[in-house]
């Protein structure tokens, strides 16, 4: 046992599958299609998937501590809709507007996390009434218009959000760099930390954590607030980015983002996550619905191919995690 | 004779209209093993709950050491050097022995903002918690849990307890569904637990596993004690059995024949 060689201790690795599967995908669509991995094609696949992206890595805290949050879209459509209607309206500049936007979403996290924590109403249930309220709100402050953001031009905060520049023959934006940012501390959070620790135990054995005085509500409720947070984040980049504050957008993204998470290899159940995998998952189904197109398949057919990824890698993370336990 | 750690005093539990526990008197002193047996629903799993914090006594005192003290709930109860190890329910089975051993007492290197785990001091007393602890086979610190039989995780469970200074450390069965030679490991680490100067309480439906580590067996015979000072080095198996079932020799002999056992 303490002399694994370095292939059985790859194999063992939940992201392996994530990792040969992308690769598959990445050959398959070049192989097919050259343009796949055109400079043009690689920026605009980027600029959109690391929008989604930031929110599968807070929701991979949030599931690895046993909840999950389904109003996750609807903060990603709320929260630019908020700080573009306060600054258009005149009320605020757009730093306070986005400081406003952030806190609301922050309050929508807690109060996520204290119906679950306190009431102790499954986050399914919690989340998805907050799903209702935040779409529901957005659509009411608008009248179901979508607002209009091009003052954003010459503001540093836009800049700094999602500024785009040349890096190469790559067009980069800004959101890049906080996607990866945010990968790396949530990374280190989840793995090497105490709090990393904690949140682990806590979707693992939630009376055990207890137990050993961690603090498991405390520890969710700021998971809730780090996922109300980062949806919010990734709305208003979005929205600068797109030039447009719908109060629709962000529909559906919530089921996207968990299955970006649980196929990266972290358990729904709780209490195994892993943000490397999460990365994978982000772009194996951000890549698949790009090359789809490219390669000609009718894009209404993409989520044949994206349910099939789904059971596909639960059939193999479950088979691998039962071989595990089997073999002791 | 050794000093007292706990004094269970005069403890009552009423479940409804249904009595638990009967004025209860127990206990435990310092560097001793207590077996404590009973039969189904002879008040031994609801004594330790009380004690562990899980449940909250009708009335009654509880000392440890010589010091009056309130035991609200299980936190309450390990800041007072009261471990309490159930079958399983202690341990994260996702994280590893390590992660496990240090959990909620993590140690932290480098600058506080950073909250770095101190993962390499952590596997370092795991390695010699195991070792103490009695588990000869080598296994490395960051193994998950549920890859560890039911006897290695109970030596784990003991190994956290002895590691943070819990002076009385419960076992309720520990040795359900055990094979032989794990329970053989289990009773040697409850034996190493008391030579580092621990004492335990042991619960086992299976008499002959207490007769093999108790300094001292507890008979408990419906919510109340009705012995409290077995040598098992002085007592017969047999002897036990009459006192657990409160029937003499004969009453025994009549029901065995009468079933045809």
């Amino acid at each position: 046992m303490e002399h694994r060689s370095l292939a059985q201790r790859l194999t063992a690795r939940p992201e392996l599958g994530p990792f040969v599967l992308l690769v598959v995908e990445l050959a398959a669509f070049w192989a097919i299609n050259h343009d796949f991995l055109s400079p043009q094609n690689i920026s605009n696949t980027l600029a959109f998937t690391v929008e989604l992206g930031l929110i599968a890595l807070a929701m991979t805290l949030l599931m690895t501590s046993g909840e999950f949050d389904l109003s996750v879209g609807s903060v990603f459509g709320f929260s630019p809709v908020v700080m573009w209607t306060l600054f258009n309206g005149g009320f605020t500049s757009l730093e306070i507007a986005f400081v406003i936007a952030l806190l609301l979403a922050a309050l929508i996290g807690f109060a996520n996390g204290w119906f679950v924590t306190q009431l102790r109403i499954p986050s399914f249930l919690v989340t998805l009434g907050m799903l209702l309220v935040a779409r529901g709100t957005a659509l009411f402050i608008t009248d179901g218009f979508p607002q209009r953001t091009w003052n954003a031009g010459g503001q540093w905060l836009a800049d700094v959000l999602v500024g785009d520049f040349f890096l190469g023959p790559f067009r980069i934006y800004m959101s890049l760099f906080w996607f990866i940012v945010a990968a790396v501390v949530l990374g280190y959070v989840l793995a090497k930390t105490r709090f990393g620790n904690w949140i682990q135990a806590s979707g693992g054995n939630a009376g055990a954590a207890r137990a050993r005085g961690v603090n498991v509500s405390r520890a969710k409720v700021a998971l809730f607030m780090l996922s109300s947070v980062i949806a919010a984040l990734a709305g208003i980049i979005s929205s600068i980015r797109t030039s447009a504050a719908n109060p629709n957008s962000g529909t559906g993204y919530e089921l996207e983002v968990i299955a970006m998470v649980v196929i990266g290899g972290t358990a729904l159940t709780g209490g195994r996550g892993t943000i490397i995998g999460t990365i994978l998952g982000i772009f194996i189904l951000r890549v698949m619905r790009n090359g789809i197109v490219l390669i000609g398949v009718p894009g209404l057919a993409y989520n044949i191919f994206i349910g099939s990824i789904i059971l596909g890698m639960m059939a193999l993370h479950y088979g691998i995690e039962r071989r595990q336990q089997a073999g002791g | 004779m050794a000093e007292e750690l706990i004094r269970m005093e005069h403890v009552s539990k009423l479940y409804g209209r249904v009595q638990a526990l009967d004025d209860v008197t127990f206990i435990v002193r310092e560097r001793e093993i207590v077996g404590l047996l009973g039969d189904n629903g002879a008040g031994k799993s609801t004594l330790i709950k009380v004690l562990s914090g899980a449940v909250a006594a009708t009335s009654g005192e509880i000392y440890v050491r010589g010091r009056k003290t309130e035991i609200r709930s299980t936190r309450d109860a390990i800041a007072l050097g009261i471990e309490t190890i159930y079958q399983d329910s202690a341990l994260v089975t996702q994280l590893s022995i390590a992660r496990n051993l240090f959990l909620g007492r993590e140690p932290v290197k480098g600058p506080r903002l950073l909250n770095r785990l101190d993962q390499s001091a952590m596997d370092e007393v795991a390695r010699s918690l195991l070792k103490r602890v009695g588990i000869g086979k080598n296994i490395p610190p960051d193994t998950p849990i549920s890859s560890l039989s039911g006897g290695e995780r109970q030596a784990v469970a003991i190994a956290r307890a002895m590691y943070f200074d819990s002076e009385l450390i419960i076992l309720d069965e520990p040795t359900n569904n055990l094979g032989v030679a794990e329970t053989r490991g289990v009773l040697r680490f409850v034996r190493n637990a008391r030579n580092s100067g621990h004492s335990c309480i042991f619960i086992a439906h299976n008499i002959h596993h207490v007769f093999q580590v108790a300094d001292r067996i507890v008979v408990m015979r419906r919510g109340r004690i009705v012995a409290d000072d077995i040598d098992p080095k002085r007592t017969s198996v047999e002897e036990v059995e009459f006192i657990i079932t409160g029937m003499s020799p004969e009453d025994l002999r009549e029901t065995a024949s009468a079933t045809g056992a």
